[in-house]
């Protein structure tokens, strides 16, 4: 269960302090599929970090399973990101210079698997997101943007994460591609039961997720 | 797929332009090395001279030159000083003079030429006489014989060791008998074998031996007993130079000084170890600009890896913090691009220390020779036999330019040791770069 409460995130900008986030209160329950709705600038982006544990809260606590992310060390944050969180980003966010199955592999380096059991876990992954073994072995600017985005999710899920964080993932697709990949995200938050969180600006996509949260101006309206 | 294969694989992604970073690489730590090379050599040689230059210490009389100029030869109470002077072991006195045809049985073995006679132009002739008055009066001019009294004969000797005789024996210089030792070109052109006699300053004189030195003005001259020439040219206790040697090279410094105290301004005093000293000042310059060179190079190359990391680290700014999204550490992330630069700083290295090695010879050289030539136009003439240094100073002149430059393990080691301070130089800065980097960039539009 992931249990949000008071949570408040100000950046100091020339003008003054920027309230992004304001005194936000959310519980989202292990395995459900919520998305979060609201227009540019109203704060999706920077509530997402503070899920991912890429930043640190102004004030208020998250706690995941019982444990308060805001309150663990540096080196326990990216130990938190590696083994408990998925990110899937608009831009897709692949490294340039590695293939797909490498994307996959850096990953699950990362997440502590056993050098010997990355390859084949990452041609699973990538099998299951839709990618063929040429695919696979192909460096991200000679894939589609919907072929990159599986890979992304693939990279996302590598180490069974207990919540996938998902920011415009269909942004830069297609409509019909942007439905497919929504689709993999569920059928595959389903099978794993993770819990997802998606920034979307897609009210159909919206309409069919377990929850959806609107924000405005830094604060939680529905 | 780990943290150094991924570093590795990072340096080649922009092949041209790791290229152009390689290659500045490869000049600085080309230089690093031959620089170390030239330092190196010439500090060899400039310890090599320092080392044959002896300790030995002449005193001449002030204003005397070979034997031209004037004054008065040092006297037996200035050689009583000079003899108890703390560290000097051992002295030898030497009084030269010349034979001229009136003197002596002997006829010159050298030729007068042009430069003799032009020596002799002052003598005989009235300052008031006509120039044909002077040319009827006047003898025509002949060669002279040096003689030269010495109490130690070894001391005559060009080579700094022992004097060569050919023939005979050698002669007691502390004696007064009537002996001499004849250098082997006046022997030859007077018939002198070991047992003849002949005649100086109207008394007869044994030959003892015959002498070479392959230096014909030597071998053209007479030594005996310095007591002996005293006596036989009514100049007691006279003597016109002094070789004094000292305990140890460490102390000649202070000998000389001690020495100048004591004999004022009627004495000039030169050391071997001075002129040594002086004849490696540029060497020293060289070794000082070799230095500099290393460590301006140094800079440089460091400087080279240092921009060209801030400069990869801005650009991959995004990817960086996709890899702390996703679980990466800081040092995994430092990690990686310090391998990208150690590999760069490597092939670098490789690249450059190939080169330096091809380049330190000609360079070393060239740099020798280069300061050589300019500064051999200050260093002063050489004269009569009183001013050639026996030995040490006039070989030193001619092999200080043959500097060998030869790269040691230490040179290498040292080269390969800068190599790597420039690599963790150039990334350190880079790594606190990569360590303030906020992983929460990645969600923003790029
Ligand atoms: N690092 C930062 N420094 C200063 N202000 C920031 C920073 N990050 C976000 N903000 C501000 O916080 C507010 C919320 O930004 P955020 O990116 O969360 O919006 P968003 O809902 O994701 O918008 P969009 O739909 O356009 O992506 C904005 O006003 C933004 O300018
Ligand atoms: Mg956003």
């Amino acid at each position: 269960m992931l249990a949000v409460k008071d949570l408040s995130k100000s950046f100091s900008s020339a003008s003054g302090d920027v309230k992004a986030l304001d005194q936000v209160n959310l519980v989202v329950e292990t395995g459900q599929f919520a998305s979060i709705i609201g227009k540019s600038g109203s704060g999706k982006s920077t509530l997402l970090s503070l899920l991912g544990a890429l930043d640190i809260p102004t004030s208020g606590s998250i706690e995941v399973d019982g444990v308060d992310i805001a309150k663990l060390s540096a080196g326990q944050q990216t130990a938190y990101r590696a083994n408990k969180i998925g990110f899937v980003f608009q831009h897709y966010n692949l490294i340039p210079n590695l293939t797909a199955l490498e994307n996959v592999m850096l990953a699950l380096e990362f997440g502590g698997l056993p050098a010997k059991k990355r390859k084949a876990r990452a041609e699973q992954l990538l099998t299951d997101v839709g990618l063929d073994a040429d695919q696979q072995l192909r460096k991200p600017a000679r894939l589609s943007g919907g072929q990159q985005q599986r890979v992304s999710i693939a990279r996302a899920l590598a180490n069974h994460p207990a919540i996938v964080l998902a920011d415009e993932p269909t942004g830069n697709l297609d409509s019909e591609t942007g439905k497919k990949i929504f689709d993999l995200l569920h059928r595959l938050s389903r099978s794993e039961k993770t819990t997802i969180i998606a920034v979307t600006h897609d009210m159909d996509i919206a309409g069919k997720t377990d929850k959806t949260f609107k924000l405005k101006d830094g604060k939680v309206t529905a | 797929m780990n943290v150094v294969s991924r570093g590795i694989k990072n340096a080649f992604r922009s092949p041209l332009r790791s290229g152009a970073i390689i290659l500045m690489l490869a000049i600085s730590i080309g230089l690093i090395l031959s620089m170390l090379v030239a330092r190196t050599s010439v500090n060899a040689k400039i310890d090599e001279v320092k080392a044959t230059a002896g300790t030995s210490i002449t005193i001449t009389p002030a204003g005397v030159f070979g034997f031209a100029g004037g004054g008065d030869p040092l006297t037996s109470d200035q050689l009583a000083t000079i003899k108890p002077t703390a560290h000097i072991t051992s002295t030898s006195a030497t009084l030269n003079d010349q034979l001229s045809t009136t003197d002596t049985n002997l006829v010159s073995s050298l030729d007068l030429g042009s430069f003799g006679a032009r020596q002799q132009r002052f003598e005989n002739g009235s300052s008031n006489s006509s120039q044909s008055d002077r040319l009827a009066t006047r003898p025509a001019p002949t060669p002279r014989t040096t003689v030269t009294g010495t109490t130690n004969p070894n001391s005559v000797s060009t080579n700094g060791g022992d004097l060569n005789i050919t023939s005979g024996s050698t002669i007691d210089g502390n004696s007064s008998s009537l002996v001499a030792l004849v250098g082997s070109d006046l022997a030859t052109k007077n018939n002198l074998t070991v047992g003849s006699t002949f005649t100086a300053y109207g008394s007869t004189v044994t030959v003892s031996g015959i002498f070479n030195t392959a230096n014909k003005f030597q071998d053209s001259g007479v030594i005996m007993p310095l007591t002996t020439v005293q006596n036989l040219t009514s100049q007691a206790g006279a003597v016109n130079s002094v070789t004094a040697t000292v305990d140890s090279s460490d102390n000649v410094d202070s000998t000389v000084a001690a020495l100048t105290t004591a004999l004022g301004s009627k004495a000039d005093i030169t050391s071997q170890a001075k002129q040594a000293a002086n004849s490696v000042a540029s060497l020293e310059s060289i070794s000082n600009l070799a230095l500099a060179g290393v460590i301006g190079a140094t800079i440089a190359g460091a400087v080279i890896v240092l921009l060209a990391m801030i400069m990869i680290v801005r650009e991959r700014r995004r990817e960086i913090g996709v890899i702390k999204a996703i679980g990466g550490t800081n040092g995994k992330v430092i990690g990686q691009f310090v391998t990208e630069a150690m590999t760069l700083t490597v092939i670098g290295a490789i690249v450059g220390l190939t080169l330096g090695v091809l380049v330190s010879g000609p360079m070393t050289t060239s740099l020798v020779s280069s300061s050589q030539n300019s500064t051999s136009t200050t260093s002063r003439p050489q004269g009569g036999p009183a001013e050639i240094f026996r030995g040490g100073v006039q070989s030193v002149r001619t092999n200080i330019t043959q500097v060998s430059s030869s790269i040691t393990p230490t040179i290498f080691a040292t080269s390969i040791g800068i190599t790597l301070l420039i690599a963790a130089v150039g990334s350190a800065v880079p790594a606190w770069f990569i360590a303030r980097i906020r992983p929460a960039e990645v969600l923003r539009a790029e």
